[in-house]
Order: structure tokens, then sequence, then C-alpha cells
């Protein structure tokens, strides 16, 4: 079921995306959910509820920005909390998938388990 | 749909959040909608991209509620949580019903014992000298306070159980929902709710 395999990996990472985008500039949401709906085809809407629980985590906080046309914009930046779940959530991630690249692109030339058979006698 | 359909069915939704909360999460939504208008998209389109207003809200709200328990954990906060959590209809959350409420019960008996033990401990203490208690009124009293002290030790744990059950819940909701489940299977969500229009 690659469909499932597909929205729980997404499910998992955008938190993740969302962070390091904003480690690289503050940015507010409309930028956020439109850079990553491009990415990786996310629901533009659910943005907003994920912003809200990372500010109630105290992974980002916001502040005003005036803007000449319309009302001052509301922009996002990561705190020191979230610069620290970034850095945790990136090695989980960058070893995970090392390690599911390892099992799923390994060559067919891998050595088998040779204790196995020595176990089972 | 457009975008006063889209925010009055969000407001719609958001019916039960303090109103300063929801007028924060509908000023979000208007502000995508100029964005997405003045980067050239229609108003349909950018609803059609944001998903369905009636699940965010629901999205929303059970966010709000785990914050508040996460703020403040009183019954009423816990309640608020466990409603919005439910709300959202996963279904493992559902499954788990039955057991939920068994576990409630249970508790809930514990909780009016412990109560009761505690004023049956403090009648005896009260009352136990006076009436001729086996052993004197020294015994009395001083069973009546080890029956008091035991029903608040006893309450002191089912409450400690309690919070960390809410807690236990909130975690799983999380983990099996993640509160984002309504986007990334836009396709499923709308023969749910008769809002379709």
């Amino acid at each position: 079921m690659p469909e499932t395999i597909e929205i729980q990996l997404k499910k998992g990472v955008l938190g993740l995306c969302v962070l390091a985008l904003l480690n690289r500039a503050d940015s507010y949401a409309y930028e956020i959910a439109s850079r990553l709906s491009d990415a990786i085809d996310m629901g533009e809407g659910t943005i907003y509820p994920l912003m809200r629980r990372m500010q109630g985590d105290g992974l980002v906080e916001t502040y005003l920005v005036e803007s000449s046309s319309g009302p001052s914009r509301k922009y996002y930046r990561l705190t020191e909390a979230g610069r620290a779940a970034l850095a945790a959530q990136s090695a989980e991630w960058t070893a995970f998938t090392r390690a599911v690249d390892a099992v799923v692109a390994a060559p067919d030339a891998a050595p088998p388990h040779q204790d196995q058979p020595e176990g089972a006698q | 749909m457009t975008r006063a359909e889209f925010i009055a069915r969000l407001k719609n939704g958001l019916v039960g959040l303090p109103t300063t909360t929801a007028n924060d999460i509908v000023a979000d939504y208007e502000t995508h909608f100029e964005d997405g208008l003045a980067a050239g998209r229609t108003e349909a389109e950018v609803a059609a991209a944001l998903g369905d207003p009636a699940r965010l809200a629901r999205e929303l709200k059970a966010e709000a509620g785990i914050q508040r328990w996460a703020q403040e954990k009183n019954p009423s906060a816990a309640a608020a949580a466990v409603f919005a959590v439910l709300g959202l209809g996963a279904i493992d959350i559902l499954i788990l019903l039955p057991l939920l409420m068994g576990v409630v019960g249970t508790l809930f008996g514990f909780f009016i014992a412990a109560i009761a033990l505690f004023f049956v401990g403090g009648g005896i203490m009260v009352a136990g000298p006076f009436v001729g208690f086996p052993g004197g009124p020294l015994a009395a009293i001083l069973m009546g306070l080890g029956l008091m002290a035991g029903a608040i030790f006893v309450g002191a744990l089912l409450t400690i159980v309690t919070v960390w059950l809410v807690n236990g819940l909130v975690w799983f909701a999380r983990l099996h929902y993640r509160l984002l489940k309504p986007a990334l299977e836009p396709e499923t969500t709308p023969s749910v709710t008769g809002a379709s229009a």
C-alpha cells in the first residue's frame, strides 16, 4: 500500500520541513504553505493548525511586520527550542533514511544471514 | 466554494472556542485568501487548496483543547480536550471508546469510594469517642484519622492516574492523527459530513 506509506511519511515530516524552512529565513504562513504544497503536495489549510501547535509547543514565535500595502503581516521565526527540535529531528530523519536506503537499495550480493542456520541446529 | 462560504463554514465550526482565538484563526485564513488573490489565483482555487473548512475547524478546535489542557489541569479542561479529540472522529479512537468508558467509570467509582471513606473516617473520629468505640476514644480518633489519610492518599493517586490517562489519550490521538489527516486525504472526507454543497 504505497499510498498509506506516503501519507504516513508526509504526516511525520511536515513539521520537520517547516522547521527547516524557518531556519533558513523567517517567513509567513502563506509562503510556508505554498512552498510546502509545491514540494510535498500537502493541503495548504493544514499549515495553520500546525503553526498553532508549534507555537503552543514553543518551537516558533510570531512578530508583526508593517506592510506598505494593507495590514501588517504575521511572521514566524524559530525559537531556541525550535532550533534544538530541528537538530534532533533532522538527525533522526537522516539516520532513518540512511537505514531505509541501505535495506531498499541493498545489492543482491549482500551477505546472507550466516548465523541463522547455525542457530537453528 | 467562494471565500465568503469558506469563512462562514470555518466560523461555524469554530463555535465554542474563545472569541479571541476564533477571530485570530479566521484572520489567518482571510490573510491567506488575500495573499492567494494577490498571487493571481481565484477564490475557488484558494479554497480548494485549503481543504474542507469544517475539518480544518475540528483540527483547530482539537489543537486549542489540547493546549488548554497542557496549561490548566482541571476537570473542565480535561473534558474539553477529550471531547475535542473525540470530535476528530479518528477511527482508532472510536474503537477505544468502549474501553475508555469502562476505565472512566471505574475511576469515577473509586473517587466516590475515596470520598465515602473520608467521611466515614471523619464520622468515626468525631463520634467514636462518645458512643463507646471498642478500644476507647484514642483508638477511635486514630482509626478515623487513618481512614481519612487513606482516603486522601487514594484520591491523590486517582488524580494522578486521571491526568496520566488524559495525557495518554491526547498522545495517542496525536500519534494516530497528527492533526493533519484531512488535507492529506481530501478525497475521502466529503461523504462524512452533510456540508457538501
